[in-house]
């Protein structure tokens, strides 16, 4: 007797194509956000003539619970100055910038310890602030 | 004379869902990267012992509340606009580098969009800013 072999279809699901794409792109996304701070909840204070950073070597949050944040992961003031001059290593003036983003109504006993941490490590401040228009 | 009707195609390309998908993704991203990145650079030198700042007897002295400013201790305190016109005039006859020293010390409840508010003044004056800030300290008593 003599069985005759099923065909088999080879082609490859197309309808699932969009899925994978787009599980893959989520993934991603979900992993780059752990890195960065866009997570975390801040308003900026307002400011004129500003300018962009040439540099940009290190990000310290302060967000709207009084939280500080180095490059997007929470660590306590004290050691926060040792944990940036790891950070900015031997890097020559001009590549030891730090991006400073403070909610406007943090109070000074929260960020006058972190711009002295920045200050003393040698960091570079860079105020993210918000562009006020001029009033005439 | 019977016209034949041509088959429409029913199912949709599903080859292209990926395509659509990809792009809905790279619009998302790009919206949600919008984040403020501009701002003010500030130059603060490091922390001096206090027997160096005493040398420094003629540094001009700014002492932060909450919403106003008091220079070099004394009151009334000032408003933004008139602290503005009072450093100006402090800061408009010295040249050397170390007179043009501001000492600013802040009150705790001084809220970051009024210290940087003073401190653009200043700056903006031509002061230099250094930060006067308290030490805690713990001392025994027997």
């Amino acid at each position: 007797m003599i069985v005759k072999r099923r065909q088999m279809d080879a082609t490859i699901p197309a309808m699932a194509m969009g899925d994978i794409a787009f599980l893959l792109l989520i993934f991603f996304v979900i992993l780059a956000r752990a890195r960065d701070d866009s997570h975390l909840q801040w308003k900026p204070a307002s400011g004129q003539e500003l300018s962009r950073p040439q540099t940009m070597n290190a990000s310290v949050v302060i967000d709207k619970y009084n939280v500080t944040y180095l490059n997007g992961r929470e660590i306590p003031t004290v050691i926060l100055g040792e944990a940036l001059k790891k950070l900015l290593g031997e890097n020559p003036a001009g590549r030891r910038t730090v991006m400073f983003k403070v909610h406007h109504e943090v109070t000074a006993v929260y960020f006058e310890p972190v711009i002295e941490a920045i200050s003393e490590a040698g960091g570079e401040l860079h105020h993210i602030l918000k562009e006020e228009k001029k009033t005439r | 004379m019977n016209l034949k009707r041509t088959k429409l195609l029913v199912e949709p390309p599903a080859t292209a869902t990926s395509d659509i998908a990809f792009i809905l993704i790279v619009f998302f991203l790009v919206c949600a990267s919008v984040e403020p990145d501009k701002g003010r650079a500030q130059v603060l030198p490091r922390s001096e012992p206090e027997k160096e700042k005493d040398k420094q007897s003629q540094t001009i002295e700014v002492d932060l509340t909450r919403t106003a400013v008091i220079l070099n201790g004394k009151f009334p305190p000032l408003t933004a606009e008139q602290f503005a016109r009072a450093i100006a005039l402090k800061l408009a006859d010295k040249t050397r580098d170390e007179d043009r020293i501001v000492a600013v010390k802040s009150r705790k409840e001084v809220p970051y969009s009024h210290w940087m508010q003073v401190t653009g003044i200043i700056e903006d004056a031509g002061g230099v800013i250094t930060l006067q800030i308290e030490e805690e300290q713990t001392v025994k008593v027997q």
